[in-house]
């Protein structure tokens, strides 16, 4: 009996090897490999040359990161890359869950809302960008003509894109526009989940709606809200095709952020090792903020 | 009294749905209207919002003149559709064993594939981008889509070990029992019964894939072999002026197969999508 159960036991594993071979092989050679590699390079000289002539970087003693820390470039990157996330995810976090809570509150055509909902969501991001540089076009854009409107014709030359003041809330709001209906999907998905008796007796008990939602609604949302936000933290941290399409990192470096820099140095100054210092610096933030916030929200 | 307090919220609240919704759709309408619009039209200040001169010639232009546009279009369904194959077949194989075996390395896999969705792209296309050089993969389809299916297979190998988590293992015992193979159970049984599942991760992957920039950005050069995005980025946008109508009427063309996907199979993406995000 003994034999026959350890034979069954070879070969499961030797199933599980065969079919775990693929996502090994690809998670190798295509994840894991290349970031420890770019890790390495962040602390070489390489460049075009080197990529043309096929020889290894040479050590350069952090020259990179010297360089990127005396120019000033990351720190600002840094800046603006936490200040995009905090503010798209929290925006996007209260209006998910406004728009969950009324979604779920038994509304006419609420199935019909939540596909309409959607839309933005399945648009192409390259696509967003260009809606969304339409509508901030200097000249002819349509919030141009909002903004002239609203301000009684006293603002009348209003260029979101264009100005290093605005240029950050331009790209916020693409972002708001793609990212919000997952989150709210999301949410609404966790709201549904909540029983009804629950929510029946706490209002028998005398609980008012506030009451409700602090004490029974966002309690029992909390495994929903963790993962939600923390996909909308990795998503908006990773955001790069928005940029890079809307405004290119500028005006002045106003939105260039970590993502925008290290793509620049390393495919458009083809300064491989530079892309990969700021690549490094961006893993370990991105490091610090996840173990952070799963302190957090460690169940208790 | 009560009654009052009561109807304040729900006016409140169908306000802030109003606003909401305009926010998420006006910008879709925009993009429409402006496809229709001649360029004299487009260009005028303060806009129209009703189009005074419609016209189809925006679409005629793109499919007589612009139509390399429709490279671009015929690519990013290619690697798009392969990347989900691809992808699917992998993350499958993965998934099932994942799901029914219990081995010590199991967990340390599964944190690596968590872990491997958090780590910036750009990141890894730098060394990407030297070693495919180096095997002589890069600018090429099989490079792209070998690149997308790693970058896809980790978040789709978790979606669908939720689906085969969720499917019942007596069956296969049973069928153990019964002197049938691994292979056997794994192809007759636990595949037919995730179908659903399946076909939402297809869906996802292939959303995801229809979406890439980066990927195709860095690691194709050749005009003829660009998908999509690249395609539009690089092509249609201009250092100083924008085509306005046509960008809107590319736009449009390029959104439409992923707003049919959706409204088609729409049941399936949420469950799927849902599934995949809040387990348990």
């Amino acid at each position: 009996m003994n034999k026959i159960l350890r034979n069954k036991r070879t070969g499961d594993a030797i199933f599980s090897g065969l079919f775990l071979l693929p996502i090994i092989l690809l998670v190798g050679l295509f994840i894991v490999m290349p970031i420890i590699q770019s890790v390495i390079m962040s602390f070489q000289d390489y460049g075009a040359r080197n990529l043309i002539s096929g020889k290894p970087g040479t050590w350069n003693n952090f020259e990179n990161y010297k360089s990127l820390f005396r120019s000033g470039l990351i720190a600002n990157s840094i800046g603006i890359t936490l200040r995009f996330v905090a503010i798209v995810v929290f925006f996007e976090f209260f209006i998910g869950i406004i728009l969950a809570l009324i979604l779920n509150s038994k509304i006419k055509g609420a199935r019909f809302l939540r596909s309409l909902m959607m839309m933005p969501w399945v648009v192409p991001t390259i696509v967003s960008a260009l809606i969304w540089m339409w509508i901030f076009q200097p000249q002819y854009g349509v919030f141009k003509a909002l903004v002239e409107f609203l301000s009684g014709g006293a603002v009348d030359n209003f260029a979101m894109l264009n100005n290093p003041q605005t240029a950050l809330w331009g790209i916020i709001l693409a972002a708001l526009w793609k990212l919000t209906p997952l989150m709210t999907l999301l949410l609404l998905a966790g709201l549904s989940n909540i029983s009804e008796d629950l929510l029946e007796a706490a209002t028998i008990d005398g609980a008012n709606k506030f009451k409700l939602f602090w004490k029974i609604i966002l309690p029992s949302l909390k495994p929903v809200i963790k993962v939600s936000v923390l996909m909308a933290i990795i998503e908006n941290f990773k955001q790069f095709p928005l940029f890079w399409t809307m405004t290119g990192g500028g005006p002045d470096g106003a939105t260039e952020t970590l993502a925008v820099l290290s793509y620049r140095e390393a495919f458009v100054s083809f300064n491989h090792g530079s892309g990969a210092a700021v690549t490094t610096i961006w893993l370990l933030i991105m490091i610090v903020i996840v173990i952070l916030f799963n302190m957090a929200f460690r169940e208790d | 009294m009560k009654q009052n307090k009561w109807s304040a919220l729900k006016v409140i609240s169908r306000i802030v749905l109003l606003i909401v919704f305009v926010f998420l759709l006006f910008p879709l309408f925009w993009m429409l209207l402006t496809s229709f619009k001649t360029n004299m039209e487009a260009f005028r200040y303060p806009p129209t919002f009703i189009v005074e001169e419609a016209t189809l010639q925006n679409y005629v232009n793109l499919f007589t003149v612009n139509n390399d546009f429709f490279v671009y279009y015929f690519n990013n369904f290619k690697v798009s559709g392969l990347t989900t194959l691809t992808t699917l077949v992998v993350s499958i194989m993965a998934a099932y064993v994942l799901s029914r075996y219990k081995f010590k390395w199991n967990a340390a896999l599964i944190v690596l594939i968590t872990a491997s969705q958090m780590f910036p792209l750009v990141s890894r296309l730098i060394s990407l981008y030297s070693t495919l050089t180096h095997y002589n993969l890069i600018d090429s389809h099989f490079g792209l889509i070998l690149a997308m299916t790693a970058s896809q297979a980790p978040f789709t190998t978790m979606l669908m070990t939720g689906f085969f988590d969720g499917i019942p293992r007596d069956i296969e015992e049973a069928a153990y029992v019964d002197g049938a193979g691994r292979f056997k159970s794994f192809f007759s049984i636990a595949l037919p019964l995730t179908k659903s599942g399946i076909l939402a991760g297809g869906i996802f992957t292939f959303l995801q894939a229809w979406d890439d920039y980066l990927h195709a950005v860095t690691l194709i050069q050749t005009d003829s072999f660009r998908t999509l995005s690249a395609g539009i980025a690089l092509r249609y946008l201009g250092e100083l002026s924008y085509d306005w109508t046509l960008i809107n009427t590319i736009s449009i063309i390029g959104t439409i197969p992923m707003l049919l996907l959706f409204f088609f199979f729409n049941k399936y993406m949420i469950k799927g999508i849902v599934a995949g995000a809040v387990k348990g």
